[in-house]
């Protein structure tokens, strides 16, 4: 044999010989005798951090008295490698899905019911807010349970609503409050609006695509949905809906849909003080609790105005926001007499069909629906709380000095999450292209809706039919 | 047993690794897609036959159509003017000049960058207000530059313009096939009083011929299965402008749980791209010229 042909094979013995010594090996760290669970979660940053102290918390109490240890893993598209475990076989013992995932998965039973588990946990419909519990049940199912959920409101710039008194007085309108109606909304927007010569919005008082975040469900301050939950239909067509994307057009006509494209090109990253909010660029919006932590950590002086943090929390929760350049109110109803509506999302735990250790793993979850856990959690999140139970330190010492404005809409009789429908995600894509092309002039809404209708109906009845096909009788 | 067995079961022993992997990860998997586009199947459930009901179904489905549209619409602006860039620049580096290493490097270099970092460098060279791009042409007099990715009408030829980024690879091939011309052509062609043009028309173009059908078959599939720039710059906005056939593919699969549907996609993509490919192979006779034949 050549000496190259020698020299190759020792430097593959070489090679082999120290991937063995000092390549990869299997997790050390994993205590003995505990059962292991495996817990995939889709956050990251900061948020997947905050849950791994919960983690380390069960695996150093709860988890080390019953002989369970939660291996967490964080990655995005969580909900795609979820199912495409679980259509294997060896799926995550817990997986933290987004609201819209559960019904879908559930519907394709892809889920372990929970309720007889919660039921032995003490975790009952009266344990949690009504809106949180209707979502996380299903079929008369309860598939999973709330890890952090979240209650949108309106976010508004006081310091920017104090510099334009005046003209704001001028109008009639009062600049030490926000906007209690969507026709209020719309004045205060048309008089804090800059645009420049050439048309350019230089200021945005208020843009329903701005974040578009929940553009889908504006509907619903509308007094409708665009889901009968009762006869199974898309209700797309109906006055409140059709009158929703007539609002959300009627600022792309006013300021013109060029100017509205050019304005939110130029929006920079939610998290980062180019975010319009942040950056005074849009003056009110409409948005989740969280969005305190974040002002809090990329703008601080917005909500730092007469001392720092910690000299603020030892203050009385009314005199905390003083501290504060940005305030939140309900987002205002278009219907008369129609209050605290609002859009309450969630991310859900629950346990993929197949899990090895249904019954640990549930035990994880409980954890995290214990009320201090749960209020612990959502501090660190800057959301509120799924439970009905609330602590006064919660509501005292939390990032959001307006928590209990959340809170109360959390706990109105008008607060609804997204509808529950098995095919959420592509109707939720089709929502998203439908504002986009309102937005951009391109349809007129009760044309586009109707045709929007026909077309997931006939999705969500070709859906129905193959799950009754299938033997299901819940369609 | 005979020699010939002997030495077929040898063989076949030899290339076991990849036939198992061949027919694990590419022949089963395809096999089993054809089936599953004739079937309703989520992944999570048992797969029930249909027959052509998902194809019938994409007949009738709007996104199908704008998909369809996006995506020729994107081939037939991006592959042609990608060509031409690609084989421009070739002719260029070509030409022996001082530091020709340095420009083929630099020329190459992009095709290197990992797709979401261009993504992210692209959106931002063409935010409308902050980005380079619009700093440019206002500085060069443009008063209302396009919106670009953000306007439903430059959305899909700002993708198209960004393409011409990783044209890099494209140009090595391109490069290589004309090191190979004989010299002696060239010579023939200067001595028989022929032009720059003409030598290029006559000369270079012919002698590159299978090169450039190799990449235009290479481009052909490439742009008909565009899906990470769109992807991660527009998610198929504004309006569905930059909606591409593989990412409604993608969504159908991993967001709506079609998998039969996708699969029908997948298959209709595939018989697309076929069909292409035989029309220029069948085009070729008429202009592609190999040496020696």
């Amino acid at each position: 044999m050549s000496a190259i042909k020698w020299s190759i094979i020792v430097l593959i013995v070489i090679a082999t010989s120290c991937l063995l010594a000092f390549g990869p090996r299997a997790d050390e760290s994993l205590p003995k005798n505990r059962v292991v669970i495996d817990y995939w979660e889709k956050w990251t940053g900061n948020e997947e951090a905050q849950m791994r102290v919960i983690v380390n918390d069960f695996n150093n109490t709860v988890g080390a008295q019953k002989g369970i240890f939660v291996r967490y893993v964080s990655s995005s598209t969580i909900n795609q490698k979820t199912l495409v475990a679980t259509a294997a076989g060896v799926p995550p013992d817990i997986a933290g899905l987004f609201d819209v995932n559960l019904v879908q998965f559930a519907a394709m039973g892809a889920l372990e019911p929970l309720e007889d588990l919660a039921r032995q946990h003490g975790i009952t419909a009266s344990y949690y807010k009504p809106v949180y519990w209707k979502g996380c049940n299903y079929n008369g199912h309860l598939w999973g349970l709330v890890s952090t959920p979240t209650v949108v409101a309106l976010f508004y710039n006081k310091r920017i609503l104090h510099e334009n008194a005046a003209a704001l007085r001028a109008a009639g309108l009062d600049p030490d409050r926000a906007p209690r109606s969507i026709d209020e909304l719309d004045r205060y927007a048309r008089v804090l609006t800059i645009q420049g010569s050439n048309g350019r919005v230089i200021r945005a008082g208020f843009l329903p695509m701005e974040p578009n975040w929940y553009v889908n469900y504006i509907c619903y301050w509308f007094g409708g949905n665009f889901w009968d939950a009762r006869s199974k239909r898309f209700t797309l067509t109906s006055p409140p809906v059709v009158k929703a994307y007539d609002w959300i057009q009627s600022y792309a006509t006013w300021l013109g849909k060029d100017a509205m494209s050019d304005f939110r090109s130029g929006v920079g990253n939610f998290d980062s003080p180019q975010n319009a909010f942040l950056a005074g660029q849009v003056v009110m919006e409409m948005q989740g609790t969280f969005l305190a932590n974040f002002i809090y950590n990329r703008k601080r002086s917005m909500s730092t105005v007469l001392w720092p943090r910690d000299v603020e929390m030892k203050k009385p929760a009314g005199e905390r926001l003083r501290n504060y350049e940005w305030a939140v109110a309900p987002f205002p109803s278009a219907v008369p007499g129609l209050k605290d509506v609002a859009y309450c999302g969630f991310d859900v735990l629950a346990i993929p069909r197949g899990s090895k250790h249904k019954k640990e793993a549930f035990e994880f979850i409980a954890y995290v629906n214990r009320q201090d856990v749960m209020e612990k959690l959502n501090k660190m999140h800057c959301k509120n709380s799924p439970l009905a139970k609330v602590s006064e330190d919660f509501l005292n010492n939390h990032p959001n000095p307006y928590i209990r404005v959340f809170e109360r809409l959390a706990n109105s009789p008008n607060a609804q999450t997204a509808p529950q429908i098995p095919i959420m995600p592509e109707v939720v894509d089709e929502l998203n292209a439908l504002s986009q092309r309102i937005s951009l002039l391109q349809v007129r809404p009760a044309k586009a809706l109707a045709e929007l209708q026909v077309r997931l109906q006939a999705q969500y009845d070709e859906f129905a039919r193959q799950q009754r096909a299938r033997g299901s009788t819940a369609y | 047993m005979r020699t010939e067995t002997k030495n077929l079961f040898k063989g076949l022993g030899f290339i076991s690794p990849w036939l198992i992997g061949f027919c694990a990860f590419t022949l089963i998997p395809i096999s089993m897609s054809l089936y599953y586009s004739f079937c309703n199947y989520s992944l999570l459930q048992k797969p029930v036959f249909i027959g052509l009901d998902n194809y019938r179904e994409l007949i009738h489905d709007p996104n199908f159509w704008t998909v369809n549209f996006n995506t020729l619409l994107y081939a037939v602006l991006a592959l042609p003017a990608g060509l031409l860039i690609a084989l421009a620049l070739a002719l260029l580096l070509n030409v022996k000049i001082r530091g020709q290493s340095v420009y083929r490097t630099l020329i190459f270099l992009p095709s290197l960058v990992p797709a979401v970092a261009a993504a992210m460098l692209w959106l931002w060279l063409f935010n409308s207000k902050l980005g380079l791009v619009n700093f440019v042409l206002r500085g060069l007099g443009m008063t209302d530059p396009p919106g670009w990715l953000t306007d439903a009408h430059w959305a899909l030829p700002s993708l198209v313009l960004i393409s011409f980024w990783g044209v890099g690879n494209t140009v090595v091939i391109f490069l290589a096939g004309l090191q190979d011309v004989p010299t002696e052509l060239f010579e023939a062609a200067d001595l028989d009083g022929a032009g720059r043009f003409q030598t290029l028309r006559h000369v270079t173009l012919p002698s590159i011929s299978p090169v450039i059908f190799f990449n235009l078959i290479m481009g052909i599939i490439g742009t008909l299965q565009v899906f990470v720039l769109p992807f991660i710059m527009t998610q198929g906005g504004p309006g569905r402008a930059t909606y591409l056939y593989t990412e409604y593919m993608y969504d159908n699969a991993f967001g709506y749980l079609k998998m039969g549907y996708c699969s029908a996609m997948a298959w209709l993509q595939l018989l697309v791209i076929l069909g292409l490919t035989a029309i220029a192979f069948w085009s070729s006779k008429r202009w592609v010229h190999y040496q020696g034949k």
